[in-house]
């Protein structure tokens, strides 16, 4: 059988072997029995990449000062929500440096949706943000329905704030349970998941679905309010405000909480620009940006709430913010009930859809700030090029700013407190 | 290996069951019979000056046989505290906890302990095997041997020290000794935090943990703990909680921290750096520290008891109408009060049965109707003997008290790790330098004052 002449291997960086790469220095005087040891082996457990190092902050980060050690903090620990890697530098406790390392649940869900037809895209998009996946599925038939000019149903729109409000409530209890988990206490998370499932189980008979809800539709909702689900919220709302406040209690009145959150990660208003921080982690900081009154979309513009902000920036003033969020966003359901319209809930659409070649951008306030999708369509059934912005992408950048000088504990405080979720950081 | 060696077994897989079964009996029979032959003989001929020799020498005796009794005591005492832990937590996080092994779970943790044994013994590659395999032992042995000195009831305990005070501290800071031991060995960056965390802790603890018994010890002049006991029997409020208030908290708090519990379970944050000093480990040498860590919370609490709420002493005289009228409960001795045991098991199985298969019906057969009367009389009569002895014996009554007090305590610990986060650790060492140490000073000074100007 002839064999087909291989392809040329491409040049790569990464190729070169552990053997070939220098020894790391001797940080210390040679006679020290630890330092012996770490030459040894420390070149098989060091977190320092197999690879020359290719930029100039990666040679500056890799290198020890005196009486500094790496610690690789996950992609496997119990506090990095998920596959999160931190590679600290640290001096004793203190922390010296952040290098996140990320890409550990990097799907390709971008590329896939740009290979799925409009319909297929809201279902491709789902698993992103797992926690609150409908803020996914939201921009991305906001950014079709600009493409193709639909109008959408005024029932239609008030079904899904209803519902979106309902799940960023959801979201904001799970970020306190673990906020406070992370912080070492144990019981706060249960009492967040139960929580968190009536709502999740309400969703559930609305679409069919516990987390993954692949419910909105370009033109509308997948199905229309049931009786099923208006009789579990209608019980929820009657103690929706009187639980919130119970939960909070445990956390908000506890000295240990408050002294842990306090002045940990301080986010300033200016770095938090710099970065393009947004959401709940933005407005911690003082600056009262919202998407659904900055640019409002939906029916936003009919309901009336507060943009609850904070002057600190610190780990509890993220975590304050999201206390308060929840209230808004239960006064945000009980308008919802209240306007609630007739009519129908799916624009007339046909079954292909081609829309005319464009570009468009849908954006919304997630729970964790502003969820983005960027379109572009070149009148095929599938998107030209489909693009996200992800909230937590952008937040998690600034822990290097955030924890040098801090200690390890506050790691897991900061990191905890600005709400990361990594199915949507890695995409 | 060599052909002659490998012969025998070639042989005996070769050998039918019956065979096999034939040939341990010819070489047992001779053997067990040779074995108790000689035994019989060594017993008749050493055994008066070996029986001479151990009651001359009685103490020696007493503490063995003490030292023994209490290394198996931490065995249960560890099953039962993980399983309130397990089970109170739950209860607490609104869960069901362990509801599958035994009656309500209980053997839940007998399992654990099973499942730990049954792991490999595994040692990662770069550590000091030496160290490593050390440490454990270091960590348990030094939480067990604090139990010497705690008096359970009156009469029962391990060594009565007037120094007793002093070997407690000595002992119990031993166990960081183990826990540094652990994170220097095993090469691995969370557990050397894990083991100079608790250096750290343990070593910023000790102080006012140690002070604030001071003032105990003033106003008691002894440092055994049978004698500070002692001091407090007599009323409720002779209890030092009372009288040292302030010692009693500042204990508790820097107890919790030298236990290693929530909120100061800095050693094996298990949010910040995995396990701690117990990241590397696994199987038996992590069941030590696993046994050491509840061992601990039993000793810590039983001191807090011994300290501050009267140890063994009842807080007030109950049952106060039941006595015995005379009678003396030790003229029955030991057979008498085994018979009563057995007589009562039978005869109430003899009157229970019938009375359960007339009143059941049909639907009791003979085997379920005589287990169903066997355990009715269990219940009632264990029941009745427990109340019975409770009155009698001075030293079951002082262990049902004490047994109550240290409980308390334990579930407090249990009920903290429910509820609290962990603080940070230089929030923990400066409450341990701001606060502890100055507030221990001052009731210390204030103690000292007191007792001068009142003896005066």
């Amino acid at each position: 059988m002839p064999t087909r002449p291989s392809a040329p291997r491409r040049p790569n960086a990464r190729a070169t072997s552990r053997a070939e790469r220098p020894a790391p220095e001797p940080v210390a005087s040679a006679d020290d029995p630890r330092i012996m040891l770490d030459r040894q082996l420390g070149t098989l457990y060091e977190p320092i990449p197999p690879y020359p190092t290719r930029t100039e902050r990666e040679g500056e980060f890799y290198s020890l000062g005196d009486g500094e050690m790496f610690l690789n903090l996950g992609p496997h620990h119990p506090a990095t929500h998920g596959v999160l890697r931190l590679v600290l530098k640290l001096s004793g406790e203190q922390i010296v440096d952040v290098d996140p390392v990320l890409g550990y649940l990097h799907r390709g869900v971008e590329k896939i949706c740009e290979n799925s037809d409009y319909y297929h895209v809201i279902d491709q998009v789902d698993p992103l943000e797992y926690i609150s996946s409908l803020f996914q599925e939201w921009p991305a038939v906001l950014a079709f329905e600009k493409l193709m000019d639909v109008q959408v149903p005024r029932r239609a729109e008030y079904i899904r704030v209803l519902s979106g409000e309902l799940l960023r409530i959801a979201s904001h209890t799970l970020f306190m349970g673990f906020l406070a988990l992370d912080l070492g206490g144990l019981t706060p998370i249960l009492y967040s998941f139960i929580e968190r499932d009536e709502i999740v189980e309400m969703l559930a008979a609305l679409t069919g679905a516990r987390m993954l809800f692949n419910y909105y539709r370009i033109g509308g909702v997948n199905g229309d309010l049931n009786h099923e689900f208006m009789s579990r919220l209608g019980d929820w709302m009657s103690r929706a405000g009187k639980q919130a406040e119970a939960n909070t209690a445990l956390i908000n009145e506890n000295e240990i909480f408050v002294r842990r959150t306090r002045g940990a990660g301080v986010l300033d208003r200016a770095t938090a620009l710099r970065f393009g921080v947004t959401g709940g982690n933005l407005r911690a900081s003082g600056v009262p940006f919202d998407l659904r009154r900055a640019h409002p979309y939906s029916v936003y513009p009919e309901l009336e709430f507060n943009i609850p902000t904070r002057d600190e920036g610190d780990s509890l003033a993220r975590y304050l913010i999201r206390v308060d969020e929840i209230r808004e966003s239960i006064r945000i359901i009980d308008q919802c009930l209240n306007n609630m319209p007739d009519g129908p809930i799916m624009a007339k659409l046909p079954r292909l859809l081609r829309p005319r070649p464009g570009r468009a951008w849908g954006a919304v306030e997630g729970p964790r700030g502003m969820q983005g999708v960027y379109a572009i369509s070149d009148g095929t059934d599938q998107p030209f090029r489909f693009r996200i912005h992800d909230p937590s992408f952008v937040n998690l950048q600034t822990v290097p700013a955030l924890l040098p000088g801090n200690l390890l504990a506050d790691t897991m405080a900061t990191v905890a407190s600005l709400d990361p979720v990594m199915g949507g950081i890695d995409k | 290996m060599s052909q002659a060696f490998r012969l025998p077994f070639r042989i005996w897989a070769s050998l039918t069951i019956r065979d096999r079964l034939g040939l341990l009996a010819l070489v047992m029979i001779p053997g067990v019979l040779g074995g108790a032959f000689v035994t019989a003989i060594g017993i008749a001929v050493l055994g008066p000056s070996v029986l001479d020799f151990l009651a001359a020498n009685l103490p020696l005796v007493r503490f063995f046989v003490a030292a023994t009794a209490i290394l198996l005591l931490t065995v249960p005492t560890a099953f039962v505290l993980i399983y309130l832990e397990l089970k109170v937590i739950a209860r607490m996080n609104l869960r069901v906890g362990p509801n599958r092994v035994g009656p309500l779970g209980a053997a839940m943790s007998v399992i654990h302990g099973l499942k730990v044994l049954s792991k490999e013994d595994f040692s990662p590659s770069g550590v000091d095997v030496t160290v490593f395999t050390l440490a454990p032992v270091v960590t348990f042995l030094a939480s067990v041997m604090t139990l010497l000195v705690i008096p359970f009831a009156p009469g029962i305990y391990g060594q009565d020290f007037n120094i007793g005070l002093l070997y407690f501290f000595a002992m119990g800071g031993l166990t960081v000794l183990g826990l540094l031991m652990a994170g220097w060995s095993s090469f691995n960056k969370y557990s050397l935090l894990g083991g100079l965390r608790s250096a750290a802790q343990i070593v910023s603890y000790e102080i006012p943990l140690t002070l604030s018994v001071v003032g105990v010890i003033i106003l008691t002049n002894t440092m055994s703990l049978n004698g500070i006991v002692a001091a407090q029997s007599g009323s409720i409020f002779d209890w030092f909680v009372f009288k040292q208030p302030l010692a009693a908290l500042i204990f508790f708090i820097a107890a919790t921290a030298e236990a290693n519990r929530t909120p100061f379970d800095m050693t094996e944050a298990d949010s910040e750096i995995v396990a701690g000093f117990a990241t590397e480990y696994s199987g038996m040498r992590f069941g030590f520290f696993f046994f050491a860590e509840y061992v601990n919370v039993f000793i810590v609490s039983a001191l807090c008891a011994t300290l501050f709420f009267g140890g063994w002493t009842a807080p007030f005289n109950w049952p106060w109408p039941a006595t015995l009228n005379g009678f003396d409960p030790y003229s029955l001795g030991v057979l008498g009060w085994t018979a009563i045991v057995l007589v009562l098991i039978v005869g109430g199985t003899e009157v229970l049965a019938p009375l359960i298969r007339l009143a059941g019906g049909r639907s009791w057969d003979m085997s379920s109707t005589i287990w169903m009367a066997f355990a009715v009389t269990i219940v009632i009569g264990l029941g009745a003997l427990g109340a019975l002895g409770f009155v009698a014996f001075g030293w079951l009554r002082g262990l049902v008290w004490f047994m109550a007090k240290t409980y308390f305590f334990v579930i407090t610990f249990v009920w903290m790790r429910a509820t609290l986060p962990r603080i940070r650790v230089d929030q923990l060492m400066g409450f341990a330098w701001k606060w502890l140490l100055p507030a221990s000073l001052l009731n210390l000074f204030v103690t000292a004052t007191a007792v001068i100007i009142l003896n005066r």
